[in-house]
């Protein structure tokens, strides 16, 4: 791949704006429809199953013991004294666990509407981490790594596929959070700027500087006209101005963004049906009880952001990160994680419903799950972090429905068997798009820069 | 050895590539088998085997088997050959591995993945292909073969450039490029006219436009020193320290937080911004700019005013990223001498001797030891950065107390303050006896610390306490009692006292050497080792040694710094990496004049700059040429002036410099000061304060002094490509992006400016002509055009008509379009360039 930042880096602007072009018409020859934007689509390695992915970021770390890890065992020691180094007594879950769908995945009452979809769903019960620290492991679960900045899975993914349409961003984050590493968890770092993840405020659900409040785009579009007159001017003074002509480009790029984004970010059109469908006609609510963390809202807010990011995609948005916080549940868990996964179950399943009725969830790649689990053992009446075993899932996109990949111990503390790492769930998120996560590179201070690191093994079982 | 011939002939044949795939003798594996070993094979050995079984001094050996190099592997322990290639069932290793005896099992402890122990087992049957060297890692480094690197030795006196357009050159900086122009057929394009000079020049020094009158002056003087009067003036100005000061602080990676995993404040970082700012606006000696930073504690001095200087300035080592809620106390040590280390050899050096932490530098010849060796006196040196005890950030430190001649950033307590705090303290108090959940007591807890944290930040009588993030010399001996000074909090647990430190194997804390390396620096770069007197930690030494005029390459880093910031790109265009993988400098005949230059003038930055923008090259034009543009399209000849787009701050400095609204007074300390210790965001605080004060659209001083925070730059910087405190940035990177776009469409804060512009340029005309004319010299520094009159007065037409068409009551036309109007110019590419 042709590193434009490396050279950058090192040559005048004049150069460095050359470089851009020519990287914009080496991506145009391997473009899809004649774009010559850097972002322009890009063919993939290998024929994908997955065209573009919605990541369900739970911020703070959610059980898998009380949701999608079943551990019969664990109930039958409750209160028994956690074996080997660690303190403690063993709390089975206060929740009851049953078989659903075809497949007879164990999901417990916690998800009764996600449930639903347990044949869609392919779990990772084996995964771990390597820090139980929250900003690490969840600087990890983005970037890789966490000893340095790097740029986020969603930045590698718009690097190495592009984006389908012109007029947006390619890689948008739903109210991210600002602790845990804040905007690193969505920087391009060392990729091209462009690769970064465009920031959906929480709270309002808008993008900074989107709209004019005095301006019509129609006086908007007099007022732009007019400076691509002056600026090109200047280029012509200039003579050859690569550089001034990426300035002319990228002003109508904007402008055309804060033309359809507004539209895309828009639900006030949404039918009754369909926001029923998320959850998001509840009333405000929800909270998190004792999780402690980042407020977060209930189903309303999270369903909203969830039909947003089904929308994003749908107009051709490549990756959509939606967050939820408030999973750090140290205390009161029995009441605390019922708040949180009510917040979030109704939201999800009219998710994957949505998706399937408007058939773009066969590639379109679903995730969830969080930095972290949580241990066996009791802390009062929550659980401490734990990085050693817990459980995400996919949806869609190739993922191989009504499947559980990996177990942890009987009590669920440590992957055991089909451990997934980090770096392996990148590297399978990456070849369900087709990526070879060994040949997405970046040249960067002299090395060939992965997201994978030097790290990483594709989880073959889970590809449908 | 002979006889793993057999097996091999077969194996190549099995791996398909015809090659032989292990070097039973010396030949490499084949790729396949290397990649093979690197992936699967090498990342065991270094995790579970080399802590027993490695050939470094001082590290262990069992059963005189090593595995951390080729011929270690091969051949074997006390017991024989532990690998026979081909045949994993005859070896011992793969064995060992499957657990099948327990006196004879290894890892002893542990037995490894069954896939982990499969992958030996193929490793072994396709011939155990192994691309290590012979000996381990590093022992090639040969540090002789190393200095005859261009960048290690010492600059030389260029002969005199040869030119044949001997009219052409103005000084010497101008023969040195000619020679190089016409050596590629070039020619230099025309001079620059005296107004887009007169821009450049202003920009380039002090980071803001001219003023109407100063271009005009300038035009108008046809004194033949007439641009060296311009320099002059600028050169003097307070807003040449404002401007060059934030060049530096990039490569000083300055912050006012941690950043990192939680991100608290450094409420007393701004003093080393304005230190440095001083430090450039009255022209301090390189060399003593240098020695300051990292050892101005070490420099005896009578004057308690230049004591606080000297110690503000070693902030410089204090000041970086640190990961407060590190679990172990000796790596988040070791972590913090890491970043020291890297940030003093990039900046001074431009080399990156942090490489060298986990392994012998893999392109440059600085061995391990000899990272150590710097570790060693970062390890006997304190660094004092403050924060707060908080509930996700336990590793405080003390700060350096300042003499009371320092100023203050913050006002006095007051009593009825302090009472406040006071009750609030109590009550906290009273709610945790209350809490009956440990958890809950330990988060409500956090708020007393940063309530404490308030009331410990002044003296007894209210005074704020004058501190300042630094360093200091840990003690010489142990039962030495701890340095007096410093608040609120302890010292995290490293190690105490001035010594030596062991090279810890891989990088990794727990894995320390037995022997110890004698602190010193980078062998490659010099030919006495450092003399470290007794008791002291060898910081002052280093300084001396980075600061002399015999060091290869302090110099030349640092006028291929400035160079970079006049003409856009370094003559080492790789500005931060001068070693093996750095690249080569375009003009190296000049590198060396200026650099000597430098030490004669008495490490005289302005001297420097002056000579340089006085030059012919500094004052050519920017119009492309076809020609040109074919032979050199990177310019890295300089047959042109390069255009390029304002850094950020001069960008936004420029907005509020046209409009009338800049307040050039320097603020004393920052937001961050007045926010105080504690987190940047705080959990379940709702809004961000320091966050909304850098991106409020009112604030209008110049945006060197806006916080930074890491994680969270002000808006109007970020999305111009600022420096990322994360990072030691010697070059920012230049992006061209929507998002520039929609804050110059939409923000409140270009909003606001296009409306100031627009009162200013109502209220100082009468007619449209008059405005338009006005407003293209404030903005662009020269008159419109004819056909730029017509075009402004059409579009105001134009605006005017769809205001009326989006019913906008008239009254409001005449602002509105002349804000648009304004607006329009600040997005044009001539305001946002510098030609």
């Amino acid at each position: 791949m042709f590193s434009r930042r490396a050279l950058l880096k090192g040559t005048s602007t004049g150069f460095g704006y050359l470089a851009f072009a020519a990287l914009a018409h080496q991506q145009a020859a391997r473009g899809a429809n004649g774009r010559t934007d850097p972002l322009a689509p890009k063919k993939p390695h290998f024929a994908p199953k997955a065209k573009r992915v919605i990541f369900l970021c739970m911020e703070g770390a959610p059980s898998h013991l009380d949701t999608f890890d079943y551990k019969p065992r664990l109930s039958a020691d409750d209160g028994k004294a956690a074996p080997g180094r660690f303190a403690g007594r063993l709390m089975g879950s206060p929740f009851k666990f049953a078989q659903h769908g075809k497949s007879g995945l164990w999901i417990s009452d916690l998800f009764p509407e996600v449930a639903r979809h347990a044949d869609k769903l392919c779990l990772l019960n084996g995964m771990h981490t390597d820090l139980p620290n929250h900003a690490q492991a969840y600087l990890q679960m983005h970037c890789g790594l966490f000893q340095f900045p790097r740029p986020s899975l969603g930045a590698w993914v718009l690097y190495g596929l592009g984006s389908p349409n012109e007029n947006l961003p390619g890689f948008v984050t739903i109210a991210p959070p600002p602790t845990n590493g804040g905007s690193a968890n969505y920087a391009a770092s060392f990729l091209p700027a462009v690769c970064q993840g465009t920031k959906i405020n929480r709270g309002t659900e808008q993008v900074s500087n989107l709209k004019n409040a005095r301006r019509t785009a129609g006086a908007q579009r007099v007022q732009l006209d007019f400076v691509q007159d002056l600026n090109r001017a200047t280029a012509d003074a200039l003579g050859e101005s690569p550089e001034i002509e990426g300035l002319i480009s990228s002003y109508e790029l904007a402008f055309r963004m804060q033309g359809e984004l507004p539209k895309v970010l828009d639900l006030s059109k949404e039918s009754a049906a369909t926001l029923k469908l998320y959850g998001a006609d509840e009333r405000a609510g929800g909270g998190t009880g004792g999780g402690f963390g980042p407020a977060a809202g209930g189903p309303t807010t999270f369903g909203r952001q969830c039909l947003l990011a089904r929308r994003l995609v749908e107009a051709g948005v490549r990756f959509v990160e939606v967050t939820m916080g408030g999973w750090d549940h140290h205390s009161g868990i029995k009441s605390a994680l019922t708040s949180s996964c009510r917040a979030i179950d109704k939201p999800i399943a009219g998710l994957l419903d949505d998706l399937q009725a408007r058939g773009l969830l066969d590639d379109t790649l679903v995730l969830w799950g969080g930095e972290f689990g949580r241990t066996p053992h009791a802390q009062g009446d929550g659980r401490d972090h734990n990085n050693k075993g817990f459980t995400t899932w996919m949806a869609g996109g190739g993922a191989k429905g009504g499947f559980a990949h990996g177990r942890t111990d009987d009590h669920g503390f440590e992957a055991v068997d089909g451990k997934v790492h980090m770096h392996d769930w990148h590297a399978t998120i990456l070849h369900l798009l087709g990526l070879d996560h060994e040949k997405l590179t970046y040249r960067y201070a002299g090395r060939d820069m992965r997201l994978t690191d030097v790290k990483g093994n594709v989880v073959k079982a889970v590809v449908a | 050895m002979s006889r793993f011939r057999g097996p091999l002939i077969a194996l190549a044949a099995l791996v398909g590539t015809g090659a032989p795939t292990v070097g039973a003798d010396d030949k490499p594996p084949s790729a396949e088998g290397a990649a093979f070993f690197e992936k699967k094979i090498r990342p065991v050995l270094v995790a579970e085997c080399y802590a027993c079984h490695s050939s470094e001094p001082g590290k262990k050996a069992r059963g005189g088997l090593v595995l951390d190099t080729r011929d270690g592997t091969r051949k074997g322990g006390d017991s024989g050959a532990v690998i026979v290639p081909g045949d994993p069932a005859r070896s011992p290793l793969v064995q060992a591995l499957k657990h099948g005896d327990a006196k004879t099992a290894m890892p002893p402890k542990k037995k490894l993945d069954a896939d982990v122990v499969r992958d030996f087992e193929e490793w072994v049957r396709i011939g155990a292909p192994d691309p290590r060297g012979a000996r381990a890692a590093g022992k090639y480094i040969d540090i002789e073969e190393g200095r005859k690197h261009w960048a290690y030795q010492p600059p030389k006196k260029p002969v005199a450039p040869q030119v044949k357009n001997a009219a052409w050159p103005r000084t010497e900086i101008d023969r040195f490029v000619l020679e190089g122009l016409e050596a590629k057929g070039l020619t230099p394009v025309a001079d620059a006219d005296r107004r887009a000079l007169i821009r450049r020049v202003t920009f380039d020094l002090t980071g803001l436009p001219p003023t109407a009158a100063e271009v005009s002056a300038f035009v108008e003087d046809a004194a033949p020193d007439a641009f060296e009067k311009v320099v002059d003036r600028l050169l003097a100005s307070p807003r040449f320290g404002e401007k060059w000061a934030r060049h530096w602080l990039d490569v000083a990676r300055f912050a006012e937080s941690t950043g990192k995993t939680v991100n608290f404040n450094y409420p007393h970082a701004w003093r080393y911004r304005d230190y440095v700012i001083a430090a450039f606006n009255a022209d301090k000696p390189y060399d003593q700019f240098v020695k300051e930073q990292l050892a101005g504690d070490l420099m005896p001095t009578d004057d308690a005013k230049r004591r606080a200087e000297r110690l503000v300035a070693t902030g410089f080592l204090a000041i970086g990223p640190k990961t407060l809620n590190e679990r172990n106390g000796l790596k988040f040590e070791l972590d913090i001498v890491d970043e020291q280390i890297d940030v003093t050899t990039h900046a001074f050096l431009g080399v990156t001797a942090a490489c060298a932490r986990c392994h012998d530098h893999k392109f440059d010849p600085i061995p391990q030891a000899d990272y150590y060796a710097l570790a060693g006196i970062f390890r006997s040196t304190e660094t004092c950065y403050g924060t707060v005890r908080y509930i996700n950030a336990q590793r405080q430190s003390p700060l350096v107390v300042l003499p009371k001649e320092a100023s203050a950033a913050v006002a006095r307590l007051t009593d009825t303050e302090r009472k406040r705090i006071e009750d609030q303290i109590k009550s906290v108090r009273d709610n945790i006896a209350k809490l009956k959940d440990p958890t809950q007591q330990f988060l409500t807890s956090g708020q007393l610390s940063l309530l404490q944290a308030r009331l410990d930040a002044y003296d007894g009588d209210g005074n704020p306490k004058l501190v300042a993030m630094g360093v200091r010399d840990r003690p010489a001996r142990a039962e030495a009692a701890p340095p007096k000074g410093g608040f609120a909090g302890f010292t995290y647990n490293g190690s105490r006292v001035i010594g030596d430190s062991p090279v810890f194997a891989r990088g990794e804390h727990d894995q320390p050497g037995t022997a110890r390396v004698p602190r010193g620096t980078l062998q490659v770069m010099t030919a006495a080792p450092l003399k470290v007197p007794a008791g002291t930690s060898g910081r002052l030494e280093l300084a001396e040694w980075i600061a002399s005029t015999r060091n290869p390459l302090t110099a030349r880093v640092m006028v291929n710094r400035v160079w970079l910031q006049l003409f856009g790109r370094g003559l080492v265009p790789s500005a931060d990496d001068f070693g093996m993988a750095g690249r080569r400098p375009t003009h190296p005949e000049l590198l060396d004049h200026l650099a000597l230059a430098f030490v004669d003038n008495g490490w005289s930055t302005k001297k420097l700059i002056r000579s340089v923008v006085t030059s012919r090259v500094y004052q050519l034009g920017s119009v492309a040429n076809k020609a040109a543009l074919e032979i050199d399209p990177e310019n890295a000849r300089l047959w042109r002036v390069s255009p390029r787009r304002l850094d950020a701050e001069s960008l936004r400095d420029a907005l509020l410099t046209v409009s009338d609204q800049l307040d050039t007074t320097a603020p004393t300390g920052s937001v961050v000061a007045r926010a105080g210790e504690g987190p940047v965001a705080r959990f379940g605080g709702g809004g961000e304060p320091i966050g909304a004060a850098a991106n409020d659209p009112r604030n209008r001083h110049r945006s060197v002094y806006l916080p930074v925070v890491r994680d969270n730059l002000p808006e109007a910087l970020a999305l111009f490509d600022a420096a990322d405190p994360a990072l030691i940035t010697s070059d920012r990177p230049r992006t061209t992006v929507p998002a520039q776009g929609l804050f110059l469409m939409n923000s409140a804060f270009v909003l606001r400016a296009a409306d100031a512009a627009a009162d200013v340029l109502l209220k100082g005309t009468a007619t449209e002509g008059e405005r338009v004319r006005a407003a293209f010299l404030r903005f662009y520094g020269r008159p419109p055009t004819d056909k730029e009159q017509t075009g402004s007065a059409a579009f105001l037409k134009a605006y005017r008509a769809q205001l009326a068409t989006d019913r906008v009551p008239a009254a409001q036309h005449e602002r509105e379009s002349w804000s648009a109007f304004c607006q329009a110019l600040f997005a044009s590419a001539e305001f946002q360039y510098r030609k």
